[in-house]
């Protein structure tokens, strides 16, 4: 059996899932030696359209991204989305509660005019997407663990429930008890719970739970004494997407 | 069994006797809550812990744990048993009877030997409550006493001074671990006893089921269609914190993992919940339990029925752990089990 081709791709973001990839250092030499690795540019040089599976990081914020982004899925037979900008949108979406114009001249001051821009979103929203990794950034665990399991030929379900479960098996001390906003409740884990296992609250970079009641938590947030400006702020986050368009 | 009196200052010298075989864990105060962990000399022991935050379930039943070893390429396994000898110091009744039930459940049938192994391997030392958090109940489904399940049992019935109970043949060896201790007097027993029935009066005060603990089955029987479910359930969130911290609930889920090489792989088990999504579905999609207020509804029927049809106790032991972690306030089993009384009352 040939091995398979991988490539990885980056739309709008900051190349940091890539860079949770290049940080398993020695075991990427085990992973990868299963697969061809035809174009990686945070770890190696040269580049060919000749691939299977296309790893793709960010998220499609221009007309432009749209062609090119569809040309990578004409050529993949397997397309899988890496990272909470590909996968939700991730705090590219923070731009969409602006004014076009505001945000435009934030970022690119008098040379505004010569950028085309639109409303960032996930992957999904242009192309279809046959896996995602969520987070930002990605988990490297789970990267390998998806990465393996399309080697045995095995579909990689990411958890379906929210971020508590995993907090609980820690052990953690709910962050609503102390006082404090954590996205927990209705975030997709998967991560472990890392950020309330090291004393954060979770900002729920893996996005909404498939099973997320979004009415009931805003509500439970609400009796937890948080404002209205508090909770969508955080929702924004990295929810963005989710806000604005469903 | 005899009873015996320990004093405070012998105990640094006991832990230090137990710790030469067993990992101590006693509980301890962090952040203002309270956890089973491994005893130092210098830890501050909290003898008047009220709850511990979490279930001591996860002692014996770990979140994670690796059941079989296999091999790719040779299609070979074998069972895997990690497991060394530990103390559970200081657990309150209503969590050795949670553990009793335990026992109960994973032995049934075939045995779990995962578990059973690390069973075996676990000293458990009661120790009666000082103290009594706001949304306990245990008062109130038979939970407030254990006759079994226990090795030595804690009192402290003075300020420096603990009557202590031997459940087992353990037990006591484990208290004579430094010589033997003295025996307790029949008026020290009674002090004990009188300890014991202050702590249940308190609890029983601030919470209380309205209606025997035995009716629990049956009020639930006529209550499978109430309004309830549906109402209280429109605010849970799936998290499964109900389950997860109960120190009952049982369920796990077997997974796969595969190393880097994919020669060698790893079967493992993880903590399950009923409240969670996708508990229930099934190959092809079918969700059995698929909206939130049947898994809501399921979750009363597993506690206060489906437990009690199978083992002739509830399957909740009233500690209020579920109620202090849903986010949602929704949790409280004491109130649903109340109101669905009330409900059948005003029909008739």
């Amino acid at each position: 059996m040939s091995k398979p081709k991988v490539a990885f791709f980056d739309f709008a973001g900051c190349e940091g899932d890539q860079l949770q990839i290049a940080n398993l250092e020695e075991r990427i030499l085990d992973i990868a030696s299963h697969v061809e690795i035809v174009s990686f540019r945070e770890v190696k040089t040269g580049h060919s359209d000749d691939y299977e599976i296309a790893f793709v990081e960010g998220s499609i914020t221009r007309y432009e991204d749209e062609e090119r982004i569809k040309e990578i899925r004409s050529r993949a037979k397997i397309l899988i989305a890496l990272g909470a900008c590909a996968t939700i949108g991730g705090i590219n979406c923070l731009k969409n509660f602006l004014n076009e114009q505001e945000y435009k001249n934030m970022v690119y001051g008098p040379w505004a005019r010569y950028y085309s821009t639109y409303a960032a979103r996930p992957v999904s929203a242009v192309v279809p997407v046959d896996g995602e990794i969520h987070g930002c950034p990605i988990d490297k665990e789970e990267f390998v663990e998806v990465v393996k399991s399309l080697l045995l030929g095995k579909k990689y379900t990411p958890p379906d429930y929210p971020v508590c479960v995993e907090c609980k098996k820690a052990g953690n001390i709910c962050q609503f008890e102390r006082g404090r906003l954590c996205l927990g409740i209705i975030t997709r884990a998967g991560c472990g719970g890392v950020c309330v296992s090291r004393g954060s609250v979770c900002w729920g970079c893996r996005g909404p739970a498939p099973s997320a009641n979004l009415d009931a938590a805003r509500e439970v947030m609400d009796e937890h004494g948080f404002s209205w400006v508090e909770v969508e702020d955080r929702l924004r986050l990295y929810l963005g997407h989710f806000l604005k368009f469903n | 069994m005899s009873n015996y009196i320990v004093y405070l200052e012998q105990l640094e010298g006991l832990f230090a006797g137990w710790q030469e075989k067993y990992k101590l864990f006693v509980p301890q105060e962090k952040e203002g809550f309270y956890f089973l962990e491994e005893y130092s000399p210098e830890a501050e022991i909290s003898f008047d812990y009220d709850l511990l935050y979490n279930p001591p379930k996860s002692f014996i039943f770990p979140p994670r744990e690796d059941l079989i070893e296999f091999d790719l390429k040779t299609y070979k396994s074998k069972p895997l048993f990690t497991v060394s000898p530990q103390i559970l110091f200081g657990l309150h009744p209503y969590d050795i009877k949670a553990l009793n039930q335990l026992d109960q459940v994973m032995d049934m049938g075939s045995v779990d030997v995962n578990y059973r192994q690390r069973r075996d391997n676990t000293i458990i030392m009661g120790l009666t409550p000082l103290r009594v958090c706001p949304e306990a109940f245990w008062g109130s489904v038979n939970a407030f006493n254990v006759d079994f399940g226990f090795d030595l049992f804690w009192t402290k019935i003075g300020p420096a001074t603990f009557l202590v109970e031997v459940g087992s043949k353990k037990g006591e060896e484990l208290l004579f671990v430094n010589g033997r201790v003295d025996k307790a007097t029949s008026a020290e027993r009674e002090v004990a006893r009188r300890k014991k029935q202050e702590i249940v009066s308190l609890v029983q005060k601030q919470n209380r089921l309205k209606y025997s603990w035995e009716e629990v089955p049956r009020v639930l029987e006529k209550s499978f269609d109430s309004f309830l479910w549906a109402e209280k359930s429109r605010k849970c969130l799936a998290c499964g914190s109900c389950n997860l911290i109960c120190p009952t609930c049982y369920c796990f889920d077997i997974l796969d993992e595969v190393d880097d090489k994919l020669n060698k792989g790893k079967r493992y088990r993880t903590w399950d919940g009923c409240m969670l999504e996708s508990f229930a579905k099934i190959a092809g999609g079918h969700n059995f339990r698929g909206r939130a207020a049947e898994r809501y509804r399921h979750r009363y029927f597993r506690k206060g029925k489906y437990i009690y049809d199978m083992l002739g106790e509830l399957g909740c032991v009233g500690c209020g752990r579920c109620v202090r972690v849903c986010t949602a306030r929704i949790a409280n089993p004491l109130e649903v089990f109340n109101v669905l009384w009330e409900a059948l009352s005003y029909e008739r």
